[in-house]
């Protein structure tokens, strides 16, 4: 029988989750099996997701979430139980527990023990209010806020479908160690989306559009959504006429989307420290080295309300800070765990995020920016250009973080012409390799900002937020 | 793994659902519910790392009324009456569908090959000694080689399917799945490949995706120099170079809603020639021992085979009940019924439409590697790409990254790439110049379902650019 321990109206649930008593009892006889530390963390999520198409609801979600997850650490190495079943507690500390040592057994000598670096133990609450909360918002405001979008965006014949979705969760943390942190944390998400798809004769393209972040429905009253829809459509029909982009090695102006993505992908991923560890990143080695242009500083910060990847806590129970991982073009932090920290002998930066109550905390980001530069604007920028693009939004990217290569892809583009933008141009990637293409940022607007909300996935699946200035890549693999 | 009775648990818990509909008045009524345990291991720098246990699961609760539903979804079924009237209010929110109503009963066979028992018995031990095996196996194919990542686990999971036409269908399936992400790195030369393999029956021996992980990592080493510039050129993709971007443009362009909707490039073209017209792709709904077949699709309609492209011509489309139904009240397509084609992601969404277990086939046959390269004569081999993802489902149209790739000269292939831009239409390459290889092989998808693909020469519409 799946069941939360402590039941009641989980929509408007505010106190505890976990039996504090039971958890110490838990946590103890891990402890007394020889565990070296021992942790219980759940989340419950209450969220709604909408997916409307034309105007017209297709769905509409709401959904109470729970989840539980233990990790043991004995021996030095980890056993982790994952449950929605809040009930046999001891049971899977103990499993878990006999996991870990199993493991432990098979380590090699010349393999080191897992240790965590000390962290303040912490007993407190603390929660992120929203001025809407997502939880007591009707049904009808939310879907009043997509038909905006959608209104935006009809009213040409060439538009054949607008598909508008929504998302919001109100995320409730409770985490206990044997260390004693007992912790809550609560805080919300809210993003809306559109998709605008357009045809002309066989010519088929979308658009995407996302406005989101951290926090409730006051998201929704900072921005335009009739003019974001209208802002799609007028890049549905771009598209269609837009061109195939030119390929080979070019000057690149990225919006704030795509530098975003770029500095998340390029950077922000081979920073993660447990990647570094297992040997799996090309800046392994490189703290303290000059590996871009020193124009370039990049913060990653969960503190910056409002940002989709901003949280009050890590999944380890860890306080939040700005983390500055190039400073003028030297590499000067990774992003960490406890574990991390214990194995490169620094202080945890609170880089744990786990995607649920049912998954195990990860080295993540959070709201990751390039800092803003010394151009006044575009213009400034592509003034000296005779040949180049100008790529904005974003499709996504990838990167394989051992061979430090990227890959990132852009909504729709530009030729840039003697110092003009010329030619829209569709299905746009720029690719390249992490410590040759840092080293070219030869240009960055003053204004930094977070862009877009998105999406990161490792394995697991988390909210990040990712921006910076419009920047300028004096050479970069176009295709 | 799995606990004794889940099955048992999972149907006492939908009938308290069920009573719930009953008694809110749901006029029809569609209850889900998962339950699944299992056990991994992660590996990274050469080791064990973590070993993770769990179960999680749910229950999902649609309820349509006079053409109208609405879904919610739960963990524990204290829940359930707040739930169905939640779904019953945004059930009266939904636009009317004219003729939607959820599927009666029919006879569904059961697909074997779906679970195995000794999956059931498998303790966190064998994994260990898996795992050991596994990182024995590389180390021996070659000593610089090092799994950076990845890891292997087993799953059980019990499912059901309740509705008020009748249908209750319920089981056990199994799975065991394994990746790995090997990185040979010699003085700074980094290469690595990632393959994996899943299974519903247990996996004794170390799968053969292990060695062509090692393989890549070494054939990528010491990349050759070559004049920058943009080429067009013949590509031949291995069945995992393909299969990102085959998964993530195809399938969503035989859907039935989006090619009625005029939203896939094969839109007005039923019956007309798509592909190079000796291929042809079926999906194999009843596949036995496939990890997306079965006996029924997440409506209760019967699985089936069905063929897609025949000979290069589009002749079939995916439907789901719903998505039919919709369809057909719109005025987009005079008659429509379920293919069989509605996946059930899972407990917290209603289902979707997708395909199952998608083959790709040539009426000509396949050739051997050998071949394919000879054959090619001038042009690239690709074994993996980056950013599939970001390939554009309605055009075809995609530019990705490859860091595994390898050119070759007059059929000889001369050494690899460090880096390259790959751009194209995968549509219209497809529909010009291909030949299959004779290796299909299982690969994960992007979207739904799983590709059955084999190696992939392509000649036309495609641009390497070398970094």
């Amino acid at each position: 029988m799946v069941m939360a321990a402590k039941q009641g109206d989980g929509h408007h649930h505010t106190g505890r989750y976990l039996d504090q008593e039971r958890v110490s009892k838990a946590l103890n006889l891990a402890e007394e099996m020889g565990a070296t530390y021992a942790e219980v963390r759940l989340v419950a999520l209450s969220e709604t997701s909408i997916a409307m198409r034309d105007g017209a609801l297709e769905r509409a979600i709401p959904g109470q979430e729970l989840g539980m997850t233990m990790r043991v650490l004995a021996n030095g190495s980890w056993g982790v139980y994952s449950t929605t079943d809040l009930h046999s507690l001891n049971k899977h500390i103990e499993s878990t527990t006999r996991l870990a040592k199993a493991v432990a057994k098979r380590r090699s000598s010349s393999d080191s023990p897992i240790g965590l670096a000390d962290v303040p133990v912490i007993q407190d609450e603390q929660h992120w209010k929203s001025d809407v909360d997502v939880r007591y918002a009707d049904l009808e405001t939310k879907i009043g806020h997509m038909n905006d979008l959608y209104s935006g965006a009809i009213g040409s014949e060439h538009i054949v479908s607008v598909r508008t979705g929504w998302s919001d969760e109100h995320i409730h943390t409770e985490l206990m160690t044997t260390e004693g942190m007992d912790r809550v944390w609560s805080f919300q998400r809210t993003l809306m989306h559109g998709t605008v798809t357009a045809r002309d004769q066989g010519e088929v393209v979308s658009y995407r559009t996302r406005h989101g972040g951290q926090g409730g429905l006051e998201l929704m009253d900072t921005i335009d959504t009739v003019a974001l829809g209208e802002q799609a459509q007028k890049a549905a029909l771009r598209l269609l006429t837009a061109k195939r982009a030119p390929s080979g090695k070019l000057p690149l102006i990225a919006d704030r989307d795509l530098t975003g993505v770029y500095i998340h992908e390029a950077l922000g991923h081979p920073c993660e420290a447990d990647l570094v560890a297992a040997g799996d990143s090309c800046l392994d080695g490189k703290l303290g080295q000059q590996i871009g242009n020193d124009i370039v500083t990049v913060v990653d910060d969960p503190t910056m309300m409002g940002g989709y990847g901003a949280y009050p806590v890590d999944d380890e129970g860890v306080n939040t800070r700005a983390k500055i991982l190039i400073k003028n073009g030297v590499l000067t932090e990774y992003l960490n765990h406890r574990e991390t920290a214990h194995h490169f002998g620094v202080e945890p930066n609170a880089g744990a995020r786990a995607q649920d109550g049912l998954h195990h905390p990860m080295v993540r980001m959070s709201n990751t920016m390039i800092q803003g530069g010394t151009h006044s604007d575009m213009d400034e920028l592509m003034e000296d250009i005779d040949h180049g693009v100008f790529a904005c939004g974003t499709r996504g990217g990838q990167v394989d973080t051992g061979r430090g290569s990227f890959q990132f892809a852009a909504q729709e583009a530009w030729l840039i012409e003697n110092g003009e933008l010329t030619t829209p141009l569709k299905d746009v990637s720029v690719s390249g390799l992490t410590l040759e293409i840092l080293k070219n940022v030869d240009g960055l607007t003053k204004d930094a900002r977070l862009a877009s909300p998105g999406f990161c996935g490792k394995g697991q699946t988390v909210p990040v937020g990712d921006g910076g200035p419009i920047m300028r890549i004096r050479e970069a693999l176009v295709g | 793994m799995l606990p004794d009775g889940a099955e048992e648990r999972l149907l006492a818990n939908a009938n308290v659902i069920a009573n719930a509909c009953n008694q809110a008045g749901a006029q029809q009524w569609d209850i889900v519910g998962f339950q699944a345990y299992g056990q991994q291991l992660d590996i990274e720098a050469g080791k064990v790392t973590m070993a993770a246990g769990g179960g999680e699961g749910g229950f999902g609760v649609r309820v349509v009324q006079n053409g109208r539903f609405g879904f919610a979804h739960m963990v524990d079924v204290t829940g359930a009456e707040k739930a169905v009237q939640q779904a019953i209010k945004i059930a009266a929110m939904s636009p009317k569908i004219d003729g939607f109503v959820l599927p009666s009963e029919q006879d569904a066979a059961p697909v074997a090959g779906l679970f195995d028992s000794a999956i059931l018995d498998v303790q966190p031990e064998t994994l260990l000694e898996q795992a050991d095996a596994l990182l024995a196996s590389v180390a021996s194919l070659d000593q610089r080689a090092v799994v950076t990542g990845g890891g292997l686990g087993v799953s059980a999971t019990a499912s059901i399917l309740m509705t008020s036409e009748g249908i209750e269908s319920s089981g056990v399936t199994t799975s065991h799945g394994l990746g790995v992400q090997v990185t040979i790195d010699v003085d700074g030369g980094l290469t690595s490949s990632y393959q994996g393999e899943s299974s519903r029956s247990l996996m004794n021996d170390v799968p053969a995706c292990v060695e062509q992980a090692v393989h890549w990592a070494q054939i990528t080493q010491h990349p050759i120099a070559m004049d920058s510039g943009a080429v067009d050129a013949p590509v031949l993709f291995t069945s995992e170079g393909i299969a990102p971007l085959f998964s993530m443009v195809v399938p969503p362009a035989m859907t039935g809603e989006k090619l009625v909707r005029k939203e896939s490039f094969w839109s007005g073209k039923q019956n007309q020639r798509v592909l190079a017209d000796h291929l042809s792709i079926v999906d194999e709904g009843r596949l036995e021992g496939g990890m997306s077949s079965g006996a029924r699709d997440g409506e209760g309609v019967p699985r089936r085979q069905q063929t897609l492209i025949n000979d290069g011509h589009l002749v079939g489309s995916l439907w789901s009940t719903r998505d039919a139904a919709q369809q057909v009240a719109e005025g987009r397509i005079e008659a429509a019924i379920s293919t069989g084609s509605a996946s059930a992601g899972g407990h917290q969404s209603p289902p979707s439409t997708g395909c199952t277990e998608l083959m790709l086939s040539s009426k000509r046959g396949g050739q051997s590697w050998d071949q394919l390269v000879e054959q090619m004569d001038n042009g690239f081999i690709v074994n993996g790409v980056m950013g599939a993802h970001t390939a554009n489902p309605t055009s075809g149209d995609f530019s990705v990254t490859t860091s595994s790739i390898l050119r070759v000269v007059d059929g000889e292939v001369m050494g690899p790439l460090k880096q390259a831009g790959l751009s194209g239409n995968l549509a219209r390459s497809l529909n010009q110049k291909v030949v299959l290889g004779d290796d299909a092989r299982c690969q994960g998808s992007y979207s739904s379902g799983r590709m059955h693909l084999p190696a992939v020469l392509l000649y036309d519409e495609l641009r390497i650019n070398p970094a």
